[in-house]
Order: C-alpha cells, then structure tokens, then sequence
C-alpha cells in the first residue's frame, strides 16, 4: 500500500471504525437475533429459529394492531403536513411586512423538544384543556375523559400535534425549493397570459418535484418511526400503540424478547425501504404528476 | 538473586492478601434529595463497622433502572446486591438471576413483614426492605358537604360507594368529582382495580394455580362496581393528575399510597384528610401490597459480605431513619413499626394496619403478561366497548394461553 493510499486509509478509519461498530455490527446483529429466540433473561443462549419470530409476528394481534396504527399515521400526517408547508411557503415566499417573523414562528415548534411539546399537548388535549374548550366552543364533541383518554380521538390528536410540529420544517424546505425556480420563468408566463394558478401548476409545482420527494420520502421515514410522542403522551394506551412502541414494548420493558423485537424492527425496515421505493418511482416518473 | 526475588514476590503477594478489601456493588432507586444522603449515610457507617468491605452505590432510576439491572445480569457485569420491587422478584428468581437466599434468611424471618412476596417456589429470594400498600384517602370537607359528620368513615362498600355518591352530588356543580378514577396507565390500573376484584372475594388463580378464574362472578361484580365509580363519578386521570385533583379540592375520595403524606408535607399543602381502610363488602377489604426488597446476584463473589451489608440496611434503625427521610408508612420491620413515629401518626397507622390486609399478586415469572390481559381487560371494560363479563373472560382466555405455554 502506497503512502498516500495509507494515508487516505488512516484519515477515513475513524469514521469507518464508528460506522462498524455502532452501525454495521447492531445493525447485523439484531438481523441476526431476528431469527433467534433470544430473551435477555433466558437461562439459556440464543437459539436459531428461523423464520418463527416473523411468522408469529404477523398472528400477534398487538403488532398487527401497531402496524394498522402506524400506517394511519403515516397515511394521515403525510399528505397533510405535505399540503400545509407547501401552502406556508408560497405565503412566506410573497414580499410582505413582517415575514420573517412568520418564518420564525412556523420553524420555532421543529427547534423545541419533542418531549416538551408531548407534555404540553398533553395537558392541552386533557379534559379543560384549552383545545377541548376550544372544541366545546365551535360545537365539537368532546369526549368525557379528554381527547387522549379516549381510543376514537387519540391517536388522530396525537398525529394533529405532529402535524403542528413538522410543518414549520418542511415547510423551509419549500421555501428554498421555491427561492431557486427561476424568476425568469414566471415573467415568461405573465408575458403569455398564464393565471396564477396555471403558473403555480405548470412552473412551480414541476420544479419543485426534487423537493417534495426529499420531503416525503424524509417525512415517510420518521412517521413510520414515531415513538416520543406515543411514549409521552399515551405510553401505546387508547389504541395509540405503534411499531416502534411495540418494539419498545416487546425488547425493553417488560418482556425482553430481543430476538422478537429484532424481527418486528426488520419488519419496519423492510416497509420504510418499500414505501420509500415506491415514493421515488411514483415521482421520478418523467410525465407530469399534476 | 532468583531466591530473593521469588521471596520478595511471595511476601507482596501475601500482603496484598492481608489488605484485599472486598468491593460489594449495590444497585438502588433512592435519589430523592431527602433521602440519599440517608442512603450514603447507612453506607458509610456499614464501611466504618466492615473495614475490610467497600460499598460502591450505583444509583437507578424507576424509568429505565428495570432495564439496567436486566442487561447487568445478561451481560455478567450486574452487582453484588440488588434493589427489586417486588414484582420483579419471580422474573429474577426463574432466570436464575438471584440467589436463594433460603438457608441464609429462612431461619430469621419472625421480625419482618413480606415474606411472602420475596418467596418463589418454595424458596426465599430476597429480604424485604420498605413495604408500600394503598389506603382511602377522603377530603373530610367533601364529607361534611354531602351531609356527613365529622368523624364518620366508611366501613362497608355499601357506605363507601353511598359517600362517593353523595359527594358527587353535592359537589359536582362546584367542580366536584366522588371519585379519582384511573386512566389506561401501565402497572397503575390493575392496582387500582385488585383492590376491587380481592375484597368481593374474587382469585386470579385456583388456589392449587392450576387455572386461571379471572372472570368469576364475584370478579365480574367488582369490575361493573368499578366501572360504575368510573363512569358515573370518576374524575379520570393519570395517577399524578388524580392526587393533583384531589390535593386541590377537586375529588373526594382517592385511593393513593404513603407518598400522598409526603407531598401533602413537603408541598404544605391546606387539605382536611382523613384516611381508611380500604372497605370490602366487610370490614375490612384487600388492598394492594408491594415492595422494595434486596437480593444478590448469583454471580456473585461476595455471598456473605452481600448478606452482611443487606442485613445492616435493613435492620429496624436503618429501616426507620429511611421511612423518616422518605415518610414511607410502611417499613417490613416490625420492630420499626412500633417507634413513636409510626404510632403517633394517625395516617402512618392506617397504612400499618392496612398492610395486614392486603395481598400481593401472584409471584409468578409470567406477572408481566399476566398483568398486561387483566390492565387490557379493564382498559376496555372501562373505555372500550367491551362488557365487564367479557372483557375478563377474554383475559382469562389469554392468561390461560400464557399458562399453558
């Protein structure tokens, strides 16, 4: 090995020693365990049991039940935050007083922590909260106990706080989507006789494409993991339970099924990949989606 | 020259053996403010009394310390001497985790409360420490409202339930609940609800533990009488947030544990409290009863340092200067229960008779699931849509599976 390939070597091992260590290794192993019977209390090792874990996985009413509320989350916080940063932007974007302050207002919920705005929905959401007040006021059932003491309202308050906290982020990312469309373009259009609207979808919404796969497929990944909230604000109670949760559940707290949790994580991983597949196909095709 | 140095090396070596000091590593919950200072105190006067025994405190947390002492034991680094509440105990003692401590602790066990839970097949797993139960805790002012005299309590389920009504009543138009009510809260509503389900006579097992009877009709009783309380009278909340509401004039009838005598002193707080037994169809009913409890690892080098030192923490002066620091009701020595301090506090002495009439669930390895199908089952009885009969009938179902696996 030449010197300088050594060199390269030696600067580029510290960041690879990390990679294997705490990711390739874990990542491997919990493959692995995947496939075993491990609990971390077992008098007895690890034993192989093929594909056992994932077969049960799929007859376990809990973690089908998480799945099921997983995707409700991923389905319904998706598109919505999606349209409401989409929306914020072009507000933001236009030249008025005081924008910047509106800028800093939406971002200001993605800077704070998670746990801090678990806690504060929570007592917003409880009975007397200030949203089931507000609810009371516009003529909304509410229900007896708060909308996080009941499995009807839970998890859909749960994914409205979400969406409250992830559009701020997304919806800076839109804006920097927007500020590199060139100007040229809608001067072109005006010049044509184009509406607004028809700039919006033949300019703007085209070349912004980059940006809202970035964005799904981002936002894609971290719904599918949602945990803080759930553990915060339900600990899975209410119908509330996800599959993070569940692998949380199962591994960590009471059962230490390592080898189970490892499987139903693999199970996550393989869904966040497809779903994430699907999400580049669908919008890298070459003809116009809208 | 290699004489003197084989020699010299014989001598240090005995030398060192002379000086060896043993380190005992003891893994514990307590770092309230009030409290750890006692902790490192006992620690510190057992080092002085054992010279040659070092104690190395390592300190948990109740959110993740479960989950350090199993991955301690797994990965063979765990300490000497153990904290476990008591419901873990079983869990332990099955994966042959913790030592069986029968023949050490079996012939002395005349003088201490809580035996029962340290117990796993037969054998004696741990010594009880600091034992914990949960009482009826009324806001006096409430009472006198719906008509009640000054001293009256309830003594039956009949007047229980008829007080909880009568608050309600009087009270509701002020914000006034009868009754704090647990939500779905992990390892907190199955507590709440056995009280219920053990004073009308209910079992969750045969009494040879051959089946499982959770859905018996005097179980079916208690959950549609709990669920009654829930619907019709509860304020429904979080543990925390019930002791809030009752702390703050809210509800009127709780069912909490010692720390409520803690919060009411240290936040000062201006409530009119008054304390009982909890009812049952008769006088008295079946609270719940749990834990703190020491073991040793059975990895471990030091077995008769361990039970020296676990001796020492739990001997009735230690165990009363803790309960002091931490105004905890209930400490397993009997001996301790006797000082002043217990007797002349009228709440102190509810939790101690309370204590004589309380139960503990089943020491089983599986608790954990167990636990789980009967906090589901009452979880839908009371929010979900399903029938108290059916809902424990499920559970029983499920219980059974997880038996016979």
């Amino acid at each position: 090995m030449t010197s300088r390939r050594l060199s390269r070597f030696l600067f580029a091992s510290p960041w690879v020693l990390s990679f294997v260590i705490f990711w390739a290794f874990p990542l491997l192993y919990s493959l692995w365990m995947g496939f075993t019977d491990y609990r971390l209390l077992s008098r007895s090792g690890p034993e192989w049991v093929g594909f056992d874990n994932y077969v049960a996985l799929f007859s376990d009413s809990d973690f089908l039940n998480s799945l099921k509320n997983t995707f409700i989350f991923v389905i319904g916080t998706i598109p919505v935050t999606t349209v409401i940063a989409l929306a914020l932007a072009l507000l933001v974007n236009r030249e008025f007083k005081g924008r910047g302050i509106f800028r800093s207002a939406y971002f200001l919920p993605w800077v704070t922590s998670m746990v801090v705005v678990a806690l504060i929905f929570t007592n917003l959401f409880q009975r007397g909260g200030y949203i089931a007040l507000l609810a009371q006021m516009v003529g909304l059932d509410v229900p007896t106990h708060g909308f996080l003491y009941d499995s009807s309202t839970a998890l859909y308050s749960i994914m409205a706080m979400d969406v409250w906290m992830a559009v701020g982020y997304y919806m800076l990312i839109f804006l920097a989507g927007l500020k590199a469309i060139p100007d040229e373009l809608y001067e072109a259009a005006e010049i044509s006789g184009a509406s607004s609207l028809r700039q919006f979808f033949t300019i703007t919404l085209p070349l912004l494409r980059p940006v809202a796969l970035f964005i799904l497929v981002i936002n894609s990944i971290k719904s599918f993991q949602v945990f803080v909230e759930i553990f915060v604000m339900t600990k899975g109670k209410f119908d509330t339970s996800t599959v993070v949760y569940f692998i949380y559940e199962t591994g960590l707290q009471t059962q230490f099924k390592f080898g189970y949790a490892s499987a139903a994580a693999y199970v996550l991983f393989v869904i966040i990949g497809l779903f994430s597949l699907l999400q580049f196909t669908v919008i890298r095709r070459r003809q116009p989606l809208w | 020259m290699k004489r003197v140095l084989i020699l010299a090396i014989v001598v240090l070596l005995a030398g060192a053996t002379v000086s060896a000091e043993t380190t005992l590593e003891w893994w514990q919950f307590w770092t309230d403010p009030a409290v750890k200072p006692v902790i490192d105190s006992i620690v510190t006067e057992f080092e002085s009394a054992h010279p040659d025994i070092n104690v190395n405190v390592t300190d948990l947390t109740w959110s993740n310390g479960h989950e350090k002492i199993v991955i301690g034991f797994a990965s063979g680094r765990g300490p000497d001497v153990v904290e476990l509440g008591s419901d873990w105990i079983a869990q332990f003692a099955a994966s042959g985790q913790i030592a069986d401590l029968t023949d050490d602790l079996g012939a002395d066990t005349a003088g201490f409360q809580g035996w029962d839970m340290a117990t796993y097949e037969g054998a004696i797993y741990a010594r009880p420490w600091i034992l914990g139960t949960r009482v009826v805790f009324l806001n006096r002012d409430h009472l006198t409202l719906a008509g009640f005299d000054t001293t009256w309590l309830p003594v039956s389920f009949a007047q229980f339930y008829d007080a909880i009504h009568r608050i309600d009543s009087a009270g509701r138009s002020q914000g006034i609940y009868g009754w704090g009510s647990n939500t779905a809260e992990k390892h907190r509503l199955y507590k709440k609800f056995l009280p219920f389900f053990w004073s009308y006579g209910a079992q969750i097992f045969t009494d040879d533990r051959e089946y499982c009877v959770l859905s018996s009709l005097m179980a079916v009783e208690a959950l549609k009488q709990y669920k009654k309380l829930h619907d019709l009278y509860g304020y429904v909340d979080s543990q925390r947030g019930i002791e809030d509401a009752f702390l703050n004039g809210n509800v009127g009838v709780i069912l909490s544990g010692d720390w409520l005598l803690k919060r009411i002193e240290l936040e000062d707080r201006d409530i009119n409290l008054a304390s009982t037994l909890f009812p049952g169809p008769q006088y008295p009913g079946r609270s719940f009863k749990g834990g703190e409890f020491l073991a040793i690892s059975e990895m471990s080098d030091h077995r008769e340092e361990a039970l020296t030192f676990i001796e020492f923490v739990t001997s009735p002066e230690n165990q009363l200067r803790f309960c002091k620091a931490n105004r905890s009701a209930n400490p397993s020595s009997l001996t301790a229960q006797q000082d002043a301090y217990f007797q002349d506090n009228i709440h102190l002495q509810t939790f101690i008779k309370q204590i004589q009439f309380a139960k503990h669930p089943p020491v089983d390895p599986d608790w954990v699931y167990i636990e789980d199908e009967i906090e589901q089952a009452v979880e839908d009885a009371l929010f979900g849509d399903g029938l108290p009969a059916t809902a424990l009938l499920k559970a029983q179902q499920q219980i059974s599976e997880i038996m016979e696996q």
